[in-house]
């Protein structure tokens, strides 16, 4: 894995750790981290994004301890070889579940009824 | 521990560490008792508008200035009598340097090297030839971001331990200033150096630094680490109706026209908002650094 694959935006609400522990969540559950894939060092990502090497270190711990990444002595963080069952479409549309609550709140707040964005979301989905 | 031990304490594991500070420009109160500790290794963020005192704050705390009131030590020493060792150990960068203007960069760095056996001679040809900036012209002539990028060289040559930048991205462009942040990240995260910037750029901030600092109008009103502070800090919108039940805020409260409230909240020990934050019609947004700051400086 490359660590230009993750998006940091630094003003964001989301502390940074987060956004890193939520995108390999999404990676690995929909596939583009296969199980082994080495990480990119922390090195690597705090130098590529220009950010604290402790924040990228918190991440890769935090998402070790959910299971998400393996400790491979010698060679740094894997996708957790564990074959884990895939994620079955309920749990994976909870992973989506706070954008999507985000966007419901948003679209209330410009007074817009459900069907146009709806129909913009179904657009979007089809590129 | 009684006060004065722990004081010292801290003062001796501290890199950096001040205690009462307080100062005056004529009538102007400029540091109102400001107590502050870095620990090793961290990225201090120290933010405040222009003109909240952050300048006089640096250098009272590396002893270029000496406070009406309260202490500063740098590596346990007091700021004021700092030896020749403690100083090896330290780099600091100020807003506008003009030191030895007459010379070109290249005379400069010849002529500091020989006081620091650490020295970094190869750092300093790659980070010159990167920022393509002329080593044999009189640093008076540079333009103030190429000056700026040849303080910040200076600085870091001698690999030092506690590294103070005084608002060190504010001549710089967008890339050289990417550029800058990554050298504090990994130096901080490699040579273990602890460091210490102030800015009025609050995303520069966002990424490096592990821990924040708001100073406004001379006091500290928040020291907490960066991923914390956008956890524990939140906007409470209250509408018209309910604004009396506003909780009390030391940070910050907004009463807008149409009578609705907006006010700075802190969660708990265990993440709950306080308990107005579920009258009828409330809203808790989360905030980014910037939005908190806007919120508490104004």
């Amino acid at each position: 894995m490359d660590a230009s694959l993750l998006t940091i935006q630094p003003a964001s609400a989301e502390p940074i750790y987060r956004q890193i522990v939520e995108q390999l969540r999404r990676l690995i559950a929909g596939g583009q981290l296969p199980p082994g894939e080495l990480l990119p060092s922390v090195r690597e990502v705090a130098g590529f994004h220009a950010v604290n090497p402790m924040t990228v270190s918190r991440a890769y711990s935090l998402a070790e301890s959910e299971g998400l990444l393996e400790r491979q002595r010698g060679k740094g963080m894997t996708v957790a070889a564990r074959s884990r069952p895939a994620l079955s479409q309920t749990q994976r549309l909870a992973l989506l579940e706070p954008q999507i609550a985000a966007l419901a709140r948003q679209a209330r707040e410009l007074e817009l009824p459900a069907e146009p964005v709806l129909r913009r979301l179904d657009k979007l989905l089809k590129e | 521990m009684n006060a004065v031990a722990q004081a010292v304490a801290t003062a001796s594991t501290a890199p950096l560490q001040v205690s009462g500070l307080t100062h005056r420009y004529d009538s102007k109160v400029v540091l109102d008792h400001v107590d502050l500790a870095l620990q090793p290794g961290s990225v201090l963020g120290l933010i405040g508008r222009n003109g909240a005192g952050k300048s006089t704050l640096i250098r009272a705390m590396l002893g270029l200035l000496e406070p009406q009131a309260g202490q500063a030590f740098v590596f346990g020493e007091p700021s004021l009598k700092l030896s020749d060792a403690a100083k090896e150990r330290l780099g600091y960068v100020p807003q506008q340097p003009d030191a030895l203007a007459w010379l070109t960069a290249a005379q400069m760095f010849d002529y500091l090297s020989r006081f620091y056996p650490r020295w970094d001679h190869r750092f300093v040809k790659d980070t010159m030839q990167r920022w393509k900036i002329e080593a044999d012209k009189v640093m008076a002539k540079l333009s103030p971001g190429e000056r700026q990028r040849v303080d910040l060289a200076r600085a870091l040559a001698p690999q030092p331990e506690l590294l103070v930048l005084d608002e060190p991205a504010s001549a710089l462009d967008p890339v050289a200033r990417r550029e800058l942040l990554r050298e504090i990240a990994l130096r901080a995260g490699e040579a273990g150096a602890t460091v210490l910037f102030s800015t009025h750029i609050v995303s520069d901030l966002e990424r490096v630094a592990s821990d924040i600092a708001f100073l406004h109008d001379g006091r500290l009103l928040l020291h907490c680490p960066v991923d914390e502070t956008k956890e524990r800090y939140a906007r409470l919108w209250l509408p018209a109706n309910v604004a009396a039940a506003a909780p009390a805020s030391p940070l910050g409260k907004r009463r807008h026209e149409d009578g609705s409230l907006s006010v700075i909240v802190e969660c708990d020990a265990n993440g709950a908002w306080p308990e107005a934050a579920h009258l009828p019609g409330a809203r808790v947004d989360t905030l980014g650094l910037e939005d908190l700051f806007v919120e508490i400086a104004e």
